[in-house]
């Protein structure tokens, strides 16, 4: 298990990191989530010791990670960078005997993951000849060459196409299953919600919400009801209950215990209720929640 | 996996990608190959020097041709004669380049163009030929012709031991050793720099640290590109030792000779080189982008620099107290004990207190480049002061 154990880091007067704590489980996908300087890619940083923090630790299975515990780790930093001159097939390899595996080894694990991400006929061609959502996948790639136990991926699915993103998530889910421990920022919420099974909200370098997505779902003390009527959204005032309108929806807030037979009798003297939906919040209604914006 | 085959694998990607580099493999093949053939060209236009041919018109005083052959001979010239009817058909055959000079009686010379050896072979020799001419008619032998001629015998000492033709090239041979050098160690330690300012602009550099130490990116960069310039030095020390000795330039071993520098020069490189390559690893790490390199290439630059001067200085002499100690400076000691050690007998001692100042100090300096190197190859923005980089390396 991978553990962020109250991880403070200050870069001058800005307090990056105030007491973060949360952990990673082997074979399960985290969604790192927060809004743009909350402090995700500095505690990402802290797991290799790129970023030392002034106090606390990261540890895998109690252990303060050492080198030997970083060469099977996986990291995809979010600043992309790799030798643009080197070619693809030769790069993969050249991380993976970084990594230490042998030269056959990493040979063949070269060719293996970039035929997984659908490059093997590009092996041959010079990185910076690669389109941009090509040379991801060889970001990919490099990081998990070495079948990392935890893998750490800062914005992997940023500037991919939708077929890169179902690829990406595909190769997440596989490691996964295989027992890795991925975790993952994005603030794509709605991918999030579809390939993680853990999320960790932070805010202002603190965690400020945290679980598995489906339970924080189920246990938030609200939920949201959406009508149609006659096949169109129906917009009735409703004494006593608040409405929430976001990207053209129009949602009724309600408590997870609320009375909602009244809504209903209400919404079918306007004609025919075609769709009744109370549901619990969804994962970009918790992240507002949490970070209060 | 150890750390030390992973230093061989960031050592061996950084050598090789400057050794595919085609400007490089050019520049390689092109200097060595200039050098390969410098020398069998000098010898082949040695070998094929055509005799000056000397045009005699009308009459020249009895023994001229003999003792003219005997004076060139001494400025070696080899020289052969052809004797022409008349002015004319001598001065046609000298513009039609058939002939180098035309002797027109005992004292006209008309020549294609100046040449102070000829001149001075065919005017001696004439001369040299009058003279016996007068002293027979004189009745004058050759001794007091002599006596004449030289009537004191002057003896002349001097107590430092007259430079021999050996010792000149043994400077020359420590002038090209001290260039090849100089310039390797900037060249190569430029390539350091560049490869460590490229890594952080192309931001490579976090997903290699995440698996590897700071120190062991730099000590990897520093071995690969070292070892590129080892092959380039001792390709161009064995090329130029090839070309002296086909050339033939001077009766003494110049093999030996040329042995013995490109040694000191192999030791010196590697000494000097790992100095100066771990401050221009550090100071790579500061900068981002091409345009400020040069600004931070200075400090090196300006570092060694004395080195050079002191270099050519201990050239002239080795054994002076202030080249003693020049040669025993970290900064300096590659060039100036490399040329101490060509141009005379330094003490073993004296070598091996350089060697060790040196590597004392280049030991400090890969720990605080490396501290710098940790401080500043992760921060963004075009350039980080050293004070900067210095306070955010923990160690």
């Amino acid at each position: 298990m991978l553990v962020f154990n109250d991880l403070h880091k200050r870069f001058g007067d800005v307090a990056a990191l105030a007491g973060l704590s949360f952990a990673v489980h082997p074979g399960r996908i985290l969604g790192f989530l927060g809004p743009n300087g909350a402090g995700k890619t500095t505690a990402m940083r802290c797991v290799f010791g790129l970023v030392n923090p002034d106090s606390g630790a990261v540890t895998w299975n109690g252990r303060i990670i050492d080198e030997k515990a970083k060469l099977v780790f996986g990291y995809m930093p979010e600043e992309r960078g790799l030798y643009p001159k080197m070619k693809t097939g030769e790069q993969v390899a050249y991380f993976a005997r970084l990594s230490g595996l042998s030269p056959d080894a990493a040979t063949a694990a070269s060719s293996h993951w970039l035929t997984d991400l659908g490059l093997a006929d590009r092996a041959a061609d010079k990185l910076e000849e690669l389109s941009h959502g090509n040379q991801q996948r060889v970001q990919l790639a490099c990081a998990l060459v070495h079948d990392p136990v935890v893998a750490i991926l800062d914005e992997p699915f940023a500037g991919l196409d939708p077929i890169g993103v179902e690829t990406m998530a595909g190769v997440l889910r596989r490691l996964a299953s295989r027992g890795t421990a991925i975790v993952f920022s994005s603030h794509q919420l709605d991918l999030v919600a579809d390939v993680c099974q853990d999320v960790v909200i932070i805010d202002h370098g603190r965690s400020v919400l945290q679980g598995d997505v489906g339970e924080l779902r189920h246990n938030s003390p609200t939920r949201f009801l959406e009508v149609e009527v006659n096949g169109v959204p129906w917009a009735q005032p409703v004494a006593g209950i608040d409405a929430v309108e976001a990207n053209g929806r129009h949602r009724y807030l309600l408590s997870r215990n609320a009375e909602i037979g009244p809504i209903l009798d209400q919404a079918a003297a306007d004609g025919e209720v075609t769709r009744f939906a109370f549901e619990p919040p969804n994962l970009t209604d918790l992240f507002r929640e949490a970070v209060r914006r | 996996m150890s750390p030390v085959r992973q230093v061989y694998e960031l050592a061996k990607r950084d050598f090789l990608q400057r050794a595919r580099s085609k400007a490089f493999l050019m520049a390689m093949v092109l200097t060595v190959g200039i050098v390969l053939i410098i020398g069998p060209l000098i010898a082949l236009a040695d070998g094929d020097e055509q005799p000056r041919v000397i045009a005699l018109v009308a009459e020249q005083p009895v023994g001229s041709e003999q003792a003219i052959r005997e004076q060139s001979a001494m400025l070696d010239l080899d020289v052969r004669f052809q004797r022409y009817p008349d002015l004319v058909a001598a001065e046609a055959a000298l513009s039609r380049g058939e002939v180098a000079v035309v002797v027109n009686g005992a004292t006209d010379l008309v020549l294609r163009e100046p040449s102070l050896r000829l001149s001075a072979a065919i005017t001696g020799g004439i001369a040299t030929a009058q003279r016996q001419l007068i002293a027979a008619e004189m009745g004058l032998s050759e001794a007091d012709v002599g006596a004449l001629l030289f009537p004191l015998q002057f003896s002349e000492r001097t107590i430092e031991p007259a430079e021999t033709e050996e010792d000149e090239v043994t400077e020359v041979a420590a002038l090209v050793g001290l260039m090849l050098l100089y310039i390797s160690i900037l060249m190569f330690g430029q390539f350091v720099m560049m490869g460590v300012m490229e890594e952080k602009q192309t931001r490579v550099v976090e997903v290699v640290l995440s698996r590897v130490k700071p120190t062991q990116i730099l000590v990897g960069k520093v071995i690969g590109v070292g070892l590129l310039g080892l092959i380039q030095i001792v390709a161009m020390g064995g090329a130029l030792i090839f070309t002296v000795s086909i050339a033939d330039l001077a009766e003494i071993d110049l093999t030996g000779l040329g042995i013995k520098v490109l040694g000191l020069l192999i030791l010196w490189y590697l000494l000097g080189y790992a100095f100066y390559s771990f401050m221009y690893g550090a100071l790579g790490a500061t900068i981002s982008r091409q345009e400020d390199m040069q600004g931070v290439a200075m400090l090196p630059v300006l570092l060694i620099l004395p080195g050079f001067f002191l270099g050519q200085m201990a050239l002239l002499e080795p054994d002076l107290w202030f080249n003693q100690v020049a040669s025993l400076i970290p900064l300096w000691s590659p060039m100036v004990m490399a040329v101490r050690s060509t141009t005379s007998n330094v003490p073993v001692w004296e070598v091996a207190v350089a060697i060790v100042l040196l590597a004392a100090t280049t030991a400090l300096l890969i720990k605080l480049g490396g501290r710098i190197y940790r401080g500043a190859i992760l921060q963004s923005g075009r350039k980080t002061k050293l004070r900067a980089a210095w306070r955010s390396a923990t160690d």
